[in-house]
């Protein structure tokens, strides 16, 4: 394994990292697996394309998130808060058909073609790295990543939201009980894990392509990286995107036959090993 | 004088199937009443109808205003639980656990200072996760988080459960000076001589409905005991 394609894993875990942990956080606070999760991050590459079209790339890294918050403000307030009492499956399904909705809206909005969106100049060349010339577009994904990540477990930790966020994940009846405004906080926690997909989704669009199968394509990599990782743990969900990420990159080079079957095979793995994922304390 | 908390025709349910029915008490400031009946009664259904955990009919007041069955609301209006069995926050460290009382925005005599002068336990396991405490350690964080929040009311349900008896002399101490700060207590306990030594006046719930009520010193009564049979 050569250094180029350890960083392309680092730059797809990044990825996985971001959209992972907004998932893993709504599943704990609403316990709703949201298979639209892949739509969401699919409108914030769409999104991405047109606002670099039309205004730049650094502008689409701050509008998209914001865009994708307030499409996460109405899946918590239409759907999710509604669907709180409903049994898993039920809201699952739902999620899926939303995600299928999604997509046809953006079907019909940017077509079925594939799209460009390049990356802004700065960013456009290549870096050393330890003597590897690597591009450095790759690495601003990842140092968004790690810089995003380590904001969301700060906050999480010193912030009163975040306490109160990691209360009402772990039991939301007694958080109610003691004054905690539970749905304000799922509000929160929805919006936040929508708009991580918005950004994962415009830090993507200039990677790899904006077509129409990428919203169902990752969101299959981000549902085993919540399930290895422990289903509801954030910082499972983060160490297991960025292990995913390098998993799948560097088997697609050592063994090309079998890198779509790889996160498969390192799901069955981890969870023969430990049935709760590295950090499960739900199942 | 308006009650801190008063339930007038309260009936709960669980999925369709009634717990308590026509409920009506009354809790005024700075009182003490003790809440017995035996295992099943609705004790502990009749303080979560407070917050709306069963299905509520009928109506619930804290300083004689109706509450509107939002869960969050009535530690805000200072009528806060200490839930059986504890429920502390395995994910949380002590102090974390304590923090969350803050939630209901109220300020007064109690914070995490003087939370740790009336528990030291608590002081010496501040950064310890809230369930490496021992059961009694963490009953006394159940009442420290309460007691953050600065209650008028403070309702405890059976707080001694499973506690050997030096550490329930310890929390009736507490308790004492939880009572001398001014706030009310509503006490569930099977322990009815913890009752006798903090309460003035009993409830007793019986199938659900409440059977009895009076001053502190018919609770030895034959009648009264054989009613609830404790
Ligand atoms: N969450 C619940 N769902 C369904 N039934 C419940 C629930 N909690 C309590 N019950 C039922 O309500 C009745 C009263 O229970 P509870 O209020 O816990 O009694 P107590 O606290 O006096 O021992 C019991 O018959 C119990 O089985
Ligand atoms: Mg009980």
């Amino acid at each position: 394994m050569n250094i180029a394609q350890l960083l392309n894993g680092l730059a797809l875990g990044s990825l996985l990292m971001i959209l992972s942990s907004g998932l893993a956080m709504i599943y704990g606070l609403r316990g709703v697996m949201n298979f639209a999760h892949g739509a969401l991050y699919m409108s914030g590459a769409y999104l991405a394309y047109t606002v670099t079209n039309h205004v730049s790339f650094w502008a689409a890294l701050i509008v998209c998130p914001l865009a994708l918050a307030v499409i996460g403000a109405v899946l918590e307030l239409v759907f999710f808060r509604h669907l709180q009492t409903r049994s898993h499956i039920e809201v699952g399904l739902i999620t899926f058909g939303l995600a299928l909705i999604i997509e046809r809206i953006i079907g019909i909005i940017w077509g079925p073609h594939t799209l460009p969106v390049p990356a802004p100049d700065v960013l456009n060349g290549t870096s050393n790295v330890f003597g590897t010339a690597y591009p450095t577009y790759r690495l601003f994904i990842l140092a968004i990543a790690v810089v995003m990540a380590a904001a969301l477990v700060f906050w999480l930790r010193v912030s009163d939201t975040g306490l109160h966020i990691r209360a009402a994940s772990q039991d939301g009846e007694t958080s109610a009980i003691l004054g905690i405004n539970v749905d304000r906080v799922s509000l929160t926690v929805v919006c936040l894990g929508a708009a991580l997909a918005g950004l994962a989704g415009t830090l993507a669009a200039p990677y790899f392509s904006v077509q129409p199968g990428m919203g169902m394509a990752i969101l299959i990599n981000v549902l085993i990286v919540v399930v290895v990782g422990g289903v509801g743990s954030l910082g499972g969900a983060m160490a297991a995107g960025m292990a995913l990420g390098i998993v799948q990159t560097v088997g697609a080079v050592w063994l090309p036959n079998l890198a779509a079957l790889l996160p498969y095979i390192a799901l069955v793995a981890v969870l023969a090993w430990r049935p709760t994922g590295f950090a499960g304390k739900r199942v | 004088m308006t009650s801190v908390l008063e339930f007038r025709g309260v009936n709960a349910s669980y999925d369709g199937a009634v717990v308590l029915q026509d409920v009506t008490f009354a809790i005024d400031d700075g009182e003490t009443v003790g809440l017995v009946g035996r295992n099943g009664a609705g004790k502990s259904t009749a303080l979560l109808s407070v917050y709306a955990v069963p299905t509520v009919t009928g109506d619930i007041a804290i300083d004689g205003k109706i509450i509107s069955g939002r869960r969050y609301e009535p530690a805000a209006l200072g009528v806060c639980l200490v839930p059986q069995g504890k429920r502390i926050l395995p994910n949380l460290t002590v102090t974390e656990n304590l923090h969350l009382g803050r939630a209901a925005k109220r300020s007064g005599i109690w914070n995490i200072d003087t939370v740790f002068d009336l528990f030291p336990n608590l002081a010496r396991g501040a950064k310890r996760s809230g369930i490496a405490l021992s059961g009694g350690e963490q009953q006394m964080l159940a009442i420290g988080r309460a007691l953050m929040a600065n209650p008028r009311l403070l309702m405890l349900d059976e707080p001694t459960e499973g506690l050997a008896p030096v550490i329930i002399d310890q929390l009736v101490e507490a308790l004492r000076k939880v009572q001398s700060g001014g706030t009310s207590l509503l006490l569930v306990e099977q322990r009815i001589g913890m009752i006798q030594q903090l309460a003035t006046r009993y409830l007793a719930l019986r199938k659900g409905l409440l059977v009895s009520e009076g001053g502190i010193s018919d609770l030895d009564k034959r009648d009264v005991q054989e009613m609830i049979a404790l």
